[in-house]
C-alpha cells in the first residue's frame, strides 16, 4: 500500500487532470473569442495579449443578431417558469404530504408520471393546441410547455423538503390559530429555500438550455431564446470564427457567472441532506 | 380559566387502539402531570384535548363547553413542545405575536402580552434574536412565552424539559411551577421523568397501553400504588416484588411466605388459606440485619456507592435480582449473605389480579 | 424531537383541524393547493401525449383531412423499408449512443464520486464544481464549441495530440460515419458526467462513518472500501442514474441537430430516435413533415421509455432495495 503523500497526490494528479479535461474546451473558446482572426489560427492556445486583443466578434454579434433580445426572452421565460414551478409545485407537494383525502396517493402517482416521460413526446399535439389557441410564437407557450415540464420533479423535490419540515411547527401554528393557507404561505413556504437550489438544478437549467420547443414553437427572431438564437446564428456565420466564439462566449459568460455565484448552494441543494 | 372534562375518549389507528375509554376530571387551576411508558398514548391524549388530532370517540370538555368540534385556536388552549416548534424565520417578538395576528388580538394589546411575558420569562433582550441564536434553555422559554401570551384557558406541554441537560431541566421546572402559581391557569403536563412529575403535580395520571391505571396526588402514589402497574412505575429504583402465598390465618395476622420471604405479618383482609399474593417492597424500605415483619436473604452480587446511598444487588433464592438501599458508608461485601427486612407499614400486597390489598 | 417526528411520518389520518373543517372548504382548499398544478400540467404534459397517441392511429390524405387507420402508421414504420431502414437504424444508433453513457460516463463518474468522497481530501468543492460546470451549459454551447475544437480547420485537437506524440491518431472524427456516433456520444458523456458524480457523491456521503470505520478497523485499504462496502451500498443511487441516462439518451435531440443538423449525418451515422423524429414532424430538404407519422415515431419512443422505467422500478430497484438503509 501506498504511503499517505503519494496516495493523495497521485488522487490530486487525477483529479486536476480531469478539471483540466472539463475546464479546457470552455477556455479555450471564451479565450480565443478575444483575438482578431489571425491569433485565433495561429495560436490557439494563446491566451489574448495587447497585439492579439480584439472584440470585432462581440461587435457582430451584437450587429448582427438580436443578441439582447433573446437574452431578454430567456430570462423572462426563465424567471417566470422557475416562479410558478417553484410556487404551484411547492402548494401541491405541501397539499399532497400533509392532507391525506381518498384519491392523494393516486393524485400523486399521476403527477409522477411526468418525471420520467419526456413531455417532447407530445410535441406534435403541443403545437398543434398552441396554434390552435393563438398563443404559437410567444413566449407564454414556452412558459406553460415548461411548467408542465418542470412541476413533477420539482413536487417531488418539494415533498422530499416538506417531510424535513418537523410536524410540530405545523402544529404550533395551528394552535395559535394560523389559517391553513396562511401555514403554507407564511410558515411552510419561507422553509421551503434550500430546496429552489435542488429544483433550479433539476428543472430551471434544463429550461434556460432547452433547443427543443423554442426550435418548433417559437418562428419569429424576436421570439427566439439564446439557446436557439445562438444556434441559428452560429448555423448562419459559421465562417466567421470571430462571431462564432464570441456568440458561444456571450452564452457561457453569463451561465458560467450564475454558476460560480450560486455553485455552493446549487451542489449543496444537489447533494442535499448529506452536506459534511 | 376553565377546568377540564374528558369523557370516555377511544382513539384507534386502524386496528390499532391507541387510547380507550380515557376519563379524566381535571379542575380549574389544577397542574395534572402524565406519565407512562413510551407508547402508551400520552401524546396522543394531550394532542386530542388540543384539538391537533380527532378522537374516534367521546367527548372533551374546556370549561363546561363541548370543543370535539373546534380548532385548536378556538379551544383557547396553547401547547408547548419538546421540539419547541419555533419557527425559524421569525425572530422572538415575531414567535410570540404571529398568532395573535389571527384570533383578533389588537396591536397594542400583543404588545403589552409580549411585554409581560418577557419580563416574566427574562427574555427582554432576545425579543429580536432569531431562534438559531439562542441556546436551548432560552428557545424552551420563548416556547412557554409564546404559550403565555395567548393568555389561554389550559396549557399543555408535551415533554416541555426532554431536550434540556440537567442542570437547566432543574431550573427550568422551577420556573414552570413559578408561571403556574402566578398564572393560576389549568395545566397537562407530559413528562418522563418521575422527579418532574413529582414536584411540579397536583396530581400524577399514569398511563399504560391506552388506559389510565391510576390517578392520585404524588404522594398516594408513591405510599398507596393502586396496582403493580403504578408499583413498579412509579419510585426509582423500582420496588422489588416476590410473588407469595397465604399460609395461615390468626385473627387479624395473615402470615404469607414464598420462596424468598422468611416472614410477613400483615392486617388480615378477604384473603383464605392458599391465596397467592404478590408482596411488594421499595429499595428504601429495606434495612440490611434488623428484624422485621418482613424478612428475606440473599447473597450480595454488587454495590453501585452513589455517595448520598448505595445500592446493593441481591440475589434472591428464587435467582431474581433485588435492590436495596443502603444509607451511610457501611455498604455489606460483594458475596456476603445478608437478611433484609421492612416493617409492615412499607410492605405493600397485591393480590392474583395485580390489585393493592 | 427525531423520535416524535419519526413516529408522524407514518401514514397519517386526518388531523382534527381537516375533520373539523366544512367539506366545501377542504375542498376549496384543496383547489386552490393542486388546482394550478395539476391542470397546467394535465393541459400541457398529460394531454399531449395522449393526443399524440391518438394522432397515430390517424393519417392524413391528400385533402388534409384526418382518417382513422388503426395501427396501420406502425405497421409502415417497422416494415415498409423507406421508413423501417432509418427507423431501424436510428434505433440501433440510441441503443449504441446510451451504451457509451453507460460504459464510460457512469463508471468515470462513480470514479470521480469516489476519489472526491476520501476522507480528508482537500479542495474537494473546488474539484466538484469545476466539474460539474460543463453540465450547466446548454448542449447547444457545448456541441458547438467541440465541432470547433475536433475541427481539422482549426486544429486544435490536432495539435493537442501532437505535444504528445500521438499526432497520426488525429481524423476528422466527427465528420467519418465510423466515428461520428461515438465521438458524439463522448462529448456528452464530457458535459454530463457530473450528473452521476454529484449524485453518487451524496449517496456516498450518506453512508455512516461508523460503518468506514468498522472496516478500518478490520483492516481494509481504502480501495477495498470502496469496492467492498461503499459500492454495494450505492447501488440503487446507481440504479437511479442509470435510468435517469437511459430516458435522457433516448430522448436526446439537441446535440446531433446541433453538430450534425436534422439530416444527422455523415449519411444518417448519427441518426437517433430525436433526430429521426424531428425530420419525420417537420420534414427536412424534399420531404414535407409528417404530423401522425411524427406521432407514430413519438408514441414507439414513449414505450421504449416506458419499458425502461418499467424493468427499472419493477426490477432493478426492487432488487437493489434491500442494501437502501
Ligand atoms: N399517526 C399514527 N399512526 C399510527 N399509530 C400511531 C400514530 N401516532 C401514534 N401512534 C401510536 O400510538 C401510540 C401512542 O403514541 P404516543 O405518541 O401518544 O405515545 P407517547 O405516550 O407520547 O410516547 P412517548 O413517551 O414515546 O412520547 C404508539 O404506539 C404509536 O405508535
Ligand atoms: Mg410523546
Amino acid at each position: 500500500m501506498l504511503n499517505q503523500p503519494a496516495r493523495s497526490l497521485g488522487v490530486h494528479i487525477i483529479l486536476i487532470a480531469y478539471s483540466a479535461l472539463a475546464l479546457g474546451p470552455i477556455l479555450l473558446v471564451v479565450m480565443n473569442s478575444f483575438k482578431a482572426r489571425n491569433a485565433i489560427f495561429g495560436a490557439p492556445l494563446a491566451p489574448p495579449n495587447a497585439t492579439t486583443f480584439s472584440l470585432v466578434g462581440y461587435a457582430k454579434v451584437f450587429k448582427a443578431s438580436l443578441i439582447g433580445t433573446y437574452f431578454a426572452n430567456s430570462l423572462i421565460v426563465t424567471l417566470v417558469s422557475m416562479f410558478l414551478v417553484l410556487l404551484f409545485g411547492a402548494m401541491a407537494a405541501w397539499a399532497l404530504t400533509e392532507y391525506k383525502f381518498r384519491g392523494s396517493t393516486a393524485l400523486a402517482l399521476f403527477l409522477s408520471i411526468g418525471i420520467m416521460v419526456p413531455i417532447r413526446l407530445g410535441s406534435v399535439a403541443i403545437l398543434k393546441m398552441m396554434r390552435a389557441a393563438g398563443l404559437n410564437d410567444t413566449l407564454t407557450a414556452l412558459i406553460l410547455v415548461y411548467v408542465a415540464q418542470g412541476l413533477p420533479m420539482s413536487i417531488f423535490i418539494l415533498s422530499e423538503f416538506v417531510q424535513q419540515i418537523p410536524k410540530d411547527l405545523r402544529d404550533a401554528a395551528r394552535c395559535d390559530g394560523v389559517p391553513e393557507t396562511r401555514i403554507f404561505f407564511e410558515v411552510i413556504a419561507p422553509l421551503l429555500r434550500p430546496a429552489i437550489a435542488t429544483v433550479a438544478v433539476f428543472t430551471i437549467v434544463p429550461i434556460w438550455n432547452d433547443l427543443w420547443f423554442p426550435l418548433i414553437l417559437t418562428s419569429s427572431d424576436s421570439t427566439h431564446t439564446i439557446t436557439l438564437g445562438v444556434q441559428q446564428f452560429l448555423g448562419q456565420y459559421i465562417t466567421d470564427w470571430n462571431s462564432v466564439l464570441a456568440a458561444l462566449s456571450m452564452a457561457i459568460l453569463p451561465v458560467v457567472a450564475i454558476y460560480v455565484i450560486f455553485s455552493r448552494q446549487l451542489i449543496s441543494g444537489l447533494t442535499a441532506g448529506a452536506v459534511k | 380559566m376553565a377546568g377540564l372534562h374528558i369523557d370516555k375518549i377511544n382513539k384507534s389507528y386502524g386496528p390499532a387502539r391507541v387510547l380507550a375509554d380515557i376519563d379524566l376530571s381535571i379542575v380549574d387551576g389544577e397542574f395534572v402531570v402524565l406519565v407512562g411508558p413510551s407508547g402508551c398514548g400520552k401524546s396522543t391524549l394531550l394532542r386530542m384535548i388540543a384539538g391537533l388530532d380527532a378522537p374516534t370517540s367521546g367527548d372533551i370538555f374546556i370549561g363546561n363547553r363541548l370543543v370535539n368540534a373546534l380548532a385548536p385556536a378556538e379551544r383557547k388552549i396553547a401547547m408547548v413542545f419538546q421540539s419547541y416548534a419555533l419557527y425559524p424565520h421569525m425572530d422572538v417578538r415575531k414567535n410570540m405575536t404571529f398568532g395573535l395576528k389571527f384570533t383578533g388580538v389588537e396591536p397594542s394589546e400583543r404588545e403589552r402580552r409580549v411585554a409581560e411575558a418577557a419580563r416574566m420569562l427574562r427574555l427582554e433582550d432576545l425579543l429580536g434574536r432569531y431562534p438559531r441564536d439562542l441556546s436551548g434553555g432560552q428557545r424552551q422559554r420563548v416556547a412557554i412565552g409564546r404559550a403565555i401570551v395567548r393568555e389561554p384557558d389550559v396549557f399543555l406541554f408535551d415533554e416541555p424539559l426532554s431536550n434540556l441537560d440537567a442542570a437547566l431541566r432543574v431550573s427550568t421546572r422551577v420556573e414552570i411551577a413559578r408561571l403556574h402559581r402566578l398564572l393560576g391557569a389549568t395545566m397537562v403536563y407530559v413528562t418522563h421523568d418521575q422527579i418532574e412529575a413529582m414536584t411540579l403535580a397536583d396530581r400524577i395520571v399514569v398511563m399504560n397501553q391506552g388506559q389510565i391505571e391510576q390517578v392520585g396526588k404524588p404522594l398516594e402514589l408513591y405510599y398507596t400504588p393502586a396496582n403493580l402497574f403504578v408499583a413498579g412505575f412509579i419510585g426509582s429504583p423500582a420496588m422489588n416484588f416476590f410473588p407469595a402465598e397465604v399460609e395461615s390465618i390468626e385473627g387479624d395476622k395473615v402470615r404469607a411466605k414464598g420462596p424468598t420471604i422468611a416472614r410477613v405479618t400483615l392486617p388480615a383482609g378477604s384473603l383464605t388459606r392458599g391465596s397467592k399474593l404478590t408482596i411488594g417492597v421499595r429499595p428504601e424500605h429495606l434495612t440490611a440485619g434488623a428484624p422485621g415483619d418482613f424478612s428475606t436473604t440473599g447473597a450480595v452480587e454488587l454495590v453501585e456507592r452513589l455517595g448520598e446511598a448505595s445500592y446493593a444487588h441481591v440475589r434472591r433464592a428464587d435467582d431474581k435480582l433485588m435492590v436495596a438501599e443502603i444509607r451511610g458508608r457501611d455498604t455489606p461485601a460483594p458475596g456476603q449473605t445478608v437478611t433484609f427486612s421492612a416493617p409492615a407499614e412499607d410492605v405493600h400486597v397485591f393480590d392474583e389480579a395485580g390489585r393493592r390489598l | 424531537m427525531r423520535g416524535s417526528f419519526a413516529k408522524r411520518t407514518m401514514a397519517e389520518p386526518l388531523s382534527q383541524v381537516v375533520a373539523s373543517m366544512p367539506r366545501g372548504r377542504f375542498l376549496a382548499l384543496m383547489a386552490l393547493f393542486l388546482g394550478p398544478a395539476v391542470a397546467i400540467y394535465t393541459l400541457f404534459s398529460i394531454y399531449p401525449l395522449i393526443a399524440t397517441m391518438a394522432l397515430s392511429t390517424y393519417t392524413t390524405d391528400s385533402s388534409g383531412a384526418y382518417q382513422f387507420v388503426g395501427l396501420v402508421n406502425f405497421v409502415t414504420l417497422l416494415t415498409d423499408a423507406v421508413w423501417s431502414k432509418p427507423f431501424w437504424n436510428a434505433a440501433w444508433n440510441n441503443l449504441v449512443f446510451f451504451a457509451v453513457h453507460m460504459l464510460v460516463q457512469n463508471p468515470i463518474g462513480i470514479a470521480l464520486a469516489g476519489l472526491l468522497s476520501l476522507p480528508g481530501l482537500k479542495l474537494k468543492s473546488l474539484y466538484r464544481t469545476v466539474i460539474f460546470l460543463p453540465t450547466m451549459l446548454s448542449v447547444v454551447i457545448v456541441g458547438f464549441s467541440w465541432n470547433l475544437i475536433l475541427s481539422p480547420l482549426w486544429g486544435v485537437a490536432e495539435g493537442a495530440l501532437k505535444a504528445v506524440g500521438l499526432g497520426s491518431w488525429f481524423a476528422p472524427w466527427l465528420g467519418l460515419p465510423s466515428t461520428a456516433l461515438v465521438t458524439l456520444a463522448l462529448i456528452s458523456v464530457w458535459q454530463f458526467v457530473g450528473i452521476p458524480m454529484m449524485l453518487i457523491y451524496a449517496a456516498l456521503l450518506n453512508i455512516p462513518d461508523e460503518l468506514i470505520d468498522a472496516a478500518r478497523v478490520d483492516g481494509l485499504g481504502h480501495f477495498r472500501i470502496f469496492w467492498h462496502i461503499k459500492l454495494p451500498l450505492v447501488l440503487p443511487t446507481i440504479g437511479l442514474v442509470s435510468i435517469l441516462t437511459f430516458v435522457g439518451n433516448f430522448n436526446a435531440f439537441d446535440l446531433i441537430y446541433t453538430v450534425k443538423g436534422a439530416l444527422a449525418g455523415p449519411n444518417f451515422a448519427s441518426d437517433i430516435l430525436g433526430t429521426f423524429f424531428y425530420r419525420t414532424f417537420f420534414g427536412f430538404q424534399l420531404q414535407l413533415g409528417n404530423p401522425t407519422m411524427g406521432a407514430a415515431v413519438a408514441t414507439v419512443m414513449f414505450f421504449i421509455i416506458l419499458a425502461g422505467v418499467c424493468l427499472y422500478l419493477f426490477i432493478v430497484q426492487r432488487r437493489l432495495r434491500r442494501y437502501a438503509f
